[in-house]
């Protein structure tokens, strides 16, 4: 076991630190009722959710049954053309282009609806573990539309990662490995007796479970046959067990030898020690910091195999002990595209803004959801910022902290659309900022508040300075004023360390 | 002082402080960010740039390109019975000499290579090679051992070492996300993709609607379009010296400082070439508009994704080397019409060449040794290097072409004798300079 924090050190701020690592943070309130729980109560409130159900609507195409019949007609079209000579080859290949467009429309615009109620899933759900474990899921089984080309199957994996956020390593690793997503992503379906293709293989051992170096050029060819058969059915739109397609003699996979199919090279990695410490290593990486001290690691791997690869004790760990509340750990993570995006949402206390803006602001800062740049996904801490994503990150301040209108509200007025007006002004209304300096009475003690509301890390005193020179009058600063000061924190190096 | 930027720097620190920008937060990093500036002075600095300083552009084909296909040795049996599928018949090839041509894609490549400015080295790679993506990368891009790890890039470490307290554009990645080839112990160099939004704003008003108008990326509009997309990037991971708070507070700093001189650069400064309309022909063209505005950058690095071409090789590779190629003719057309050919050599790297077999899919699987490409109006034209045997018994256990040539040898030739630095120091220890200037 790992050192637990003691009860009497338990307080305020390291709630706060809580919420913004099991969570996306949240407004002064949500962190003082988890401040009043006491440790335990406060993780396990986290961690439990499993005992009460997260409603929320999802989007209205995900029962479309036509989606499957859309995409065989395009690919029959491709193959009819590809065999057409002559002007019926270029009137079908017009054809095929035209409903390829469409498809891709239709696609594009699921993307955005699903990028937009995931997070803002993330920012409104009374469960931001499991939203967050999902999110630390997506990128360690990074898989992306760009190759998927389907918004649904994207989803479907998205709720696996959901459903098994903190529950078995091994149930994870079966589900995901039979995830149609994944097995398209990483060519498994094209993986026959024959032919064995070693893509799913080799990541599942080294960017899944084991990591490079704990398996050798062999395992992965002797696992890519076990794993034969193991494919996906457009038809049925499933996973699909083929036999004809399997392999069935004999391998050795990482020293097991014998007719192996998909589910015993899952076990065969399970039995090697380092895929206990693999993945909490991971977790501690996401959660915790850059480098886990060995014996942290080892200590968890221990936990995670004695409780059979059940994932909460661990996480249960994690956020319990002393080294989480660590002045090392506190305030020291660059925030994520998705942690800045909702955490400030839920800080401001502003709706989040429209699908397309979510999609611009996620790839602007590098973190486009569905759509990892690779199959090691995003490789966080300092790789998030840089000179380009700096300059986003205060762009959109701006956006979030004013809202899309100016105050005056004169380029909507210019509108015609009033309905698209009041749509837009619904969901751009800038932070209700004055709500809260309404009971400070000096500049000193207003800045100290909105520094213990947004920043995790204090600001210098030549920023203090700053904030008092420039707004620091007489009185406490008017209500576009406070809007400024917000905006000025929010675009603080501090702000994006939590 | 040789170092005109610094005063750049200052006088921005000063304005800002006094005028309170609004997004500043400049202020109040200003002593500690001064103090590690002031440290920096010391220790060799290297000219600037300016107008005459010469350019490296570093371009890299992720995901692994298939070196065999793309430099033909079309005269080899071997060749043929390693690719029965996805052999290229002679019309599919552009034949520089009787044993090796170019994919007929290539036609630029061409164009530099009868002009005497295409240098082409066979079999670069490294001992041990690694087939992972990732690690082989961090390879590259690090340029350690197989065994053994390092956290900062060889350009971050000629950073460190050749243009401390220079002007943080010294270095400019086109793309999203910071390569760990320009990682160093105290990061320089700056990383934008779309001048136009690397600014920042001075006000609010109308920054909303400006997000609500840009659309999110639109999916590949290709759906023939191969597996190749698992790897659409590798930047590997940033590493620096700097505690968080430090690297966010220098960044900010360094994106504040650059971003009015980005847009006023891009805006200024027109190009003529014809540039694919493509994430690689917007980046080349990006590249040359910079050029041409005069920055006083020494090195530029971009990457094209889509090289892992696990299936259906052929129509992937044939849109992908078509696309580098006319970036690069494009490229070239407008350094030679900006006066600066003179001063700019290009070199593309991937981080593995593909096995020397074809797999069942038609494609090709992760390999190791592959040509490398540099040009420029001062390399040698022609080839370097030993080209690897095809033979089985020439091969490794593995089935891949060995290397002939350690890649470190090709940046020690582009530091000492391109950028005129002291290779050994960088590198960490004397790898003979690849003599292709």
């Amino acid at each position: 076991m790992l050192t637990p924090l003691t009860k009497s050190e338990w307080n305020y701020s390291k709630a706060a630190h809580l919420l913004n690592r099991a969570g996306f943070g949240g407004k002064p309130e949500e962190i003082r009722t988890l401040a009043d729980l006491g440790l335990e109560s406060a993780v396990s409130s986290l961690l439990d959710f499993e005992k009460s159900k997260h409603q929320a609507d999802a989007m209205a195409w995900i029962d479309d049954t036509g989606r499957l019949d859309r995409l065989e007609a395009l690919k029959k079209m491709g193959q009819e053309a590809r065999k057409a000579q002559g002007e019926a080859k270029s009137t079908l290949e017009m054809k095929r282009r035209e409903l390829q467009r469409e498809v891709q429309k239709e696609q594009q615009k699921h993307l955005l609806e699903m990028r937009h109620h995931w997070v803002n899933r993330m920012a409104t759900t009374t469960h931001p573990l499991q939203e967050k474990l999902t999110l630390f899921w997506h990128g360690h089984f990074a898989t992306s539309i760009q190759k998927v080309k389907d918004a649904y199957s994207m989803w479907r994996q998205n709720e696996v990662f959901r459903k098994h956020a903190a529950g078995n390593w091994r149930h994870m690793l079966l589900a995901v490995s039979r995830d149609p997503a994944m097995l398209i992503w990483l060519d498994q379906n094209q993986s026959r007796k024959q032919h064995p293709n070693e893509n799913f293989a080799r990541e599942l051992m080294e960017l899944f479970t084991l990591g490079e170096g704990n398996y050798t050029e062999q395992d992965v060819t002797e696992a890519a046959r076990a794993l034969t058969g193991w494919t996906y059915s457009r038809t049925r739109d499933q996973f699909e067990y083929r036999s004809l397609m399997h392999d069935q003699g004999s391998k050795t996979v990482l020293g097991r030898t014998g007719m192996l199919n998909g589910g015993d090279v899952v076990e065969a990695i399970l039995t090697k020690p380092q895929a206990a410490k693999f993945i909490c290593q991971k977790l501690w990486l996401f959660f915790v910091d850059e480098e886990p001290e060995s014996v942290v690691v080892e200590n968890l791997a221990g936990q995670f195999r004695r409780s059979n690869f059940e994932l909460r004790p661990v996480l249960s760990s994690i956020f319990s002990c002393q080294k989480f509340y660590d002045p090392s750990v506190m305030g020291k993570q660059i925030k994520s595209p998705a942690q800045w995006l909702v955490g400030s949402v839920k800080m401001l206390e502003i709706p989040l803004p429209q699908p397309a803006s979510v999609s611009t602001m996620l790839k602007s800062l590098g973190q486009e959801l569905f759509m990892p740049p690779n199959v090691k996904g995003w490789d966080g801490g300092l790789s998030w910022i840089n000179t380009n994503t700096m300059v986003h990150r205060m762009n959109f301040v701006a956006t979030l902290v004013h809202g899309s209108i100016n105050p005056e509200g004169q380029e909507m007025t210019k509108r015609r659309d009033a309905r698209r007006q009041d749509r837009e002004t619904r969901r751009s209304k800038p932070a209700p900022v004055a709500g809260w300096a309404r009971s400070e009475k000096s500049i000193d003690g207003l800045i100290a508040s909105f520094e213990k509301r947004f920043l995790a890390v204090p600001l210098r005193q030549e920023q203090k300075a700053t904030l008092k020179q420039t707004w620091g009058g007489k009185s406490i600063p008017d209500e576009k004023q406070l809007r400024g000061i917000v905006q000025f924190l929010l675009a603080a190096p501090q702000y994006q360390l939590c | 002082m040789r170092n005109p930027t610094f005063y750049t720097r200052r006088t921005f620190l000063k304005r800002a402080a006094l005028g309170g920008a609004l997004c500043s937060s400049v202020p109040s990093f200003l002593s500690s960010t001064f103090r590690a500036m002031a440290a920096d002075q010391r220790g060799p600095l290297q000219v600037e740039t300016g107008s005459n300083g010469r350019i490296f552009v570093l371009l890299q084909l992720a995901g692994g390109n298939d070196g065999l296909n793309t430099l033909v040795p079309f005269d080899n049996d071997h060749y043929h019975r390693a690719r029965p599928s996805l052999r290229l018949k002679k019309s599919q090839l552009i034949e520089l000499n009787p044993e090796f041509a170019l994919h007929n894609a290539l036609s630029g490549f061409k164009e530099l290579y009868d002009a005497g400015n295409l240098s082409i080295i066979h079999g670069v790679g490294y001992p041990n090679p690694n087939r992972s993506h990732f690690r082989s990368t961090e390879i590259w891009h690090t340029a350690c051992d197989a065994n053994k790890v390092e956290k900062y890039g060889w350009l971050g470490r000629y950073f460190d070492h050749s243009c401390k307290g220079s002007d943080p554009t010294v270095g400019i990645n086109i793309g999203r996300q910071t390569p760990q080839v320009f990682a160093a112990k105290n990061p320089l160099g700056i990383s934008l993709d779309n001048p136009e939004n690397y600014k920042i704003r001075k006000n609010h008003q109308g920054a909303g609607e400006k997000v609500m108008s840009m659309n999110g990326e639109m999916l590949s509009d290709d759906n023939d379009s191969p597996e190749g997309e698992t790897i659409s990037a590798i930047g590997g991971s940033s590493k620096s010296g700097l505690a968080p708070l430090d690297f966010l507070e220098r960044t900010t700093l360094d994106a504040q400082v650059s971003s009015e001189k980005i847009l006023a650069v891009t805006r200024k400064t027109r190009v003529e070439g014809n540039y694919p309309n493509s994430s690689l022909g917007r980046s080349m063209k990006l590249a040359a508009q910079l050029i041409g505005g005069n920055l006083p950058t020494r090195v530029y690095y971009l990457s094209q994704g889509g090289y892992d071409t696990h299936t259906n090789q052929p129509g992937a590779h044939q849109r992908l080397l078509s696309d580098l190629s006319g970036s690069i003719q494009a490229f070239v057309q407008d350094m030679k019409a900006q006066k600066n050919f003179e001063r700019v050599v290009l070199m593309t790297f991937s981080e593995f060449g593909r096995r020397t077999a074809e797999n069942a899919n038609t494609g090709t699987d992760h390999g190791a040794a592959a040509p490398l490409f540099i040009l420029g109006s001062k390399v040698k034209g022609g080839f370097l290097g030993k080209p690897p045997g095809l033979a089985p018994a020439d091969l490794t256990p593995g089935g891949d072409l060995k290397y002939g040539v350690d890649f470190r040898s090709v940046y020690a030739g582009i530091l000492d004798r391109w950028l005129e630095v002291p290779s050994a120091p960088i590198l960490g220890r004397k790898f003979e300079p690849l003599n292709f200037i």
